[in-house]
């Protein structure tokens, strides 16, 4: 077996190997080591992604499917595992969104870091599985394991607030769930498969389906089901009590990854792979990401909570990575793909910037709050920064990606899609204005003398994260030179 | 012995789904429910719908009793009211009508001569046996592993969110 066949089952093995390791061994040393297994578990992630997408690129080769998990070099046509450029960019996220959950556990969790770290371990397993997955059972199978591990975190502290939250994202969960598993259920009934292959293949004729109209009703379940876990306004009850409830370390996952991992990605997966041919699904998919782009911006201007402030802000942010899927070209696709990652590190540090506001004055009401920028310097700059990359101001990495999908809705959606998508920025840099004038600028308020900067673990989590921003931003005109160079765009 | 393996399986059924709606315990209830998804599951494969089966077992009897043991973690201190236990009896009161039902239904299946046991089953073959073994572990094992974190995840929520908060 080759060294890549052990990389890529590193993906679903090494956190299994570690949640039995911490389980099996004495109380005391798992208590000491666990974050740093879980480090390990995400370090070692990161580097086997980056390992396989250059080996991929070396190959000259677009995707790796698996028919046989226990034997990887098995492939035939039912698919059930795939890796392609799209499913290793979110697992590099996904190691590096819990590298920096772990960083904040450290500082946030207290007693409860074993217990952080083994379900935290299962739900990156979970979310590798959603995206390596080529098959939409394979698929509802992972995304029940995040699910299930989320609300597990949301109510890791038994307080009423955290047992709400959890309890609202449990409800809305267990609604999309349902809502998939029925419309998986009627394409195996019509199509007896659910392989990506499979459904694909078979949808190109769905008009001429011996059922249409249970075709129509399994794929509006299906896309309902996934916009509802990705938070798509109006689906989105759940998402800011969860966010504004889940302990610091939970939220910079849950903000960071978790949505979208169990919504947004499969959802693309969905649009650009299996329904690219129902028009009126995607015309519905257009009005919704454009909504959520306007509501999430307006909700975020009117909130009081930092974290329901990121809420509704991933709210909005959701619907441009929405908007970019569903122009139905490789410029849109790939906006998406960027978005997605911009977004999960920027929207990661804005939630470590709250977590060290909360560490260190004990509130994220950004009402009593003010002038914490003297005091937490490190904190205040990087929040700024992940701000103007959120605004899509230039040169960060935010800017290239919400262009790239405002000239691809421009082009395929038309002009007022375009025009609206970037109308609705002004409003990202009202909310975040706000926020960064309440939390960081103006006169030290009373009672905040005393604060001091973030534990070291949070500082460097900021800095490693803005690196990454900037450092994408101001590189990315090379790596559009590449993409050209590989056909992509 | 096909036949009585099936109607065994059948009153377990029966069994189950009574057991899930008489309850007191949602907790009771909720394993009574995977019991008969399981059992259920058995049937369907006995009968050569290995998928269904597959699909019953894993869905039913492995992802929603998970949820619903951790939905009963989360929910279950908050709905613990003495007042409640006035109801234990009364649900009793329905327990024969419900017999009676099911007993008729059972009878007029027979009568209608749709409870052709022989010709339905497919225990034995070779071909149903290699068609699960194929399906369940040749085409599905990524999700065997996915199911068997749900249930490790479930067991970890029962832990965290119950034990650990009666103790608190």
């Amino acid at each position: 077996m080759s060294a890549s066949m052990y990389l890529i089952y590193s993906f679903l093995g090494l956190p299994l190997i570690i949640v039995l390791a911490l389980t099996l061994a004495a109380k005391k040393p798992a208590d000491r080591l666990c974050i740093y297994a879980g480090y390990l578990a995400a370090i070692v992630q990161m580097i086997a992604a980056a390992a396989i997408f250059a080996a991929l690129l070396a190959a000259g080769v677009e995707s790796l499917t698996f028919s046989q998990f226990w034997d990887m070099s098995v492939s035939d046509s039912a698919a059930y595992l795939s890796l392609d450029a799209f499913s290793l960019v979110a697992i590099f996220c996904v190691g590096l969104v819990s590298l920096v959950s772990l960083i904040t556990a450290q500082s946030t969790m207290g007693e409860k870091k074993l217990n952080f770290t083994n379900v935290l371990m299962m739900l990156m397993l979970g979310m590798n599985g959603i995206a390596m997955a080529a098959d939409l059972f394979t698929l509802y199978v992972f995304l029940e394991v995040t699910g299930i591990t989320s609300f597990v975190l949301i109510a890791i502290f038994h307080d009423i607030r955290g047992l709400e939250g959890s309890f609202k994202y449990l409800v809305m969960s267990a609604i999309a769930s349902a809502f998939i598993l029925a419309g998986l259920a009627f394409l195996f009934m019509e199509f007896g498969g659910l392989g990506f292959d499979t459904v694909a293949a078979a949808i190109g004729a769905w008009q001429e389906a011996a059922n249409p109209t249970l075709l129509i009703v399994a794929f509006v379940l299906l896309a309902s089901g996934f916009l509802i876990k990705s938070g798509i306004a109006p689906f989105h009850g759940w998402l800011p009590d969860a966010y504004q409830s889940a302990p610091d370390a939970v939220s910079v996952v849950l903000g960071g990854i978790v949505t979208k991992m169990a919504g947004t990605y499969a959802l693309i997966r969905l649009l650009s792979e299996l329904l690219t041919d129902i028009a009126p699904l995607t015309q519905a998919c257009v009005i919704l990401a454009l909504g959520s782009i306007l509501f999430g911006a307006v909700a975020a201007v009117r909130q009081s909570d930092f974290k329901r402030i990121l809420a509704y802000s991933s709210i909005s942010q959701i619907g441009y990575i929405l908007l970019g899927a569903v122009c139905a070209s490789p410029l849109g696709y790939i906006g998406a793909i960027l978005h997605f990652f911009n977004h999960a590190t920027f929207k990661t540090t804005l939630f470590v910037n709250a977590a060290a506001v909360h560490e260190q004055t004990g509130t994220t009401d950004i009402e009593e709050l003010g002038g914490l920028q003297k005091q937490m310097p490190v904190t205040g700059v990087t929040s700024v920064i992940a701000f103007l990359s959120t605004a899509g101001i230039p040169p960060l990495a935010g800017f290239w990606s919400k262009l790239i999908i405002i000239i691809a809705a421009w082009q395929a959606l038309g002009a007022f899609a375009g025009a609206l998508a970037l109308f609705a920025s002004i409003f990202t840099a009202a909310y975040f204005l706000r926020l960064q004038s309440k939390v960081f600028f103006g006169l030290l308020r009373e009672g905040l003398e005393e604060v001091r900067e973030a534990v070291l673990g949070l500082k460097i989590a900021e800095i490693l994260l803005t690196a990454i921003t900037v450092g994408f931003g101001i590189a990315f005109p090379l790596a559009l030179r590449f993409m050209q160079a590989q056909g992509w765009l | 012995m096909n036949e009585t393996l099936v109607l065994i399986l059948l009153v377990l059924i029966v069994g189950c789904g009574l057991g899930s709606a008489m309850f007191r315990s949602m907790l009771h209830s909720a394993v009574s429910l995977a019991l008969l998804s399981a059992t259920l599951a058995i049937v369907m494969m006995m009968m050569g719908a290995t998928w269904a089966g597959l699909f019953e077992l894993s869905v039913c009897a492995g992802l929603v009793t998970v949820i619903f043991v951790s939905a009963i973690s989360l929910t279950q201190p908050i709905r613990r009211h003495p007042e409640h236990s006035e109801d234990h009896h009364r649900r009793f009161m329905a327990l024969p009508f419900i017999l009676i039902v099911v007993g008729v239904a059972m009878i007029a299946t027979v009568l209608l001569g749709h409870f052709a046991v022989n010709p339905v089953l497919q225990p034995e073959t070779a071909e149903t046996a290699a068609t699960f073994k194929e399906v369940f572990w040749g085409s599905r094992q990524a999700d065997i592993l996915g199911q068997i974190i749900v249930i490790l995840a479930g067991a970890f929520a029962v832990v965290i969110l119950f034990k650990e908060g009666s103790e608190a």
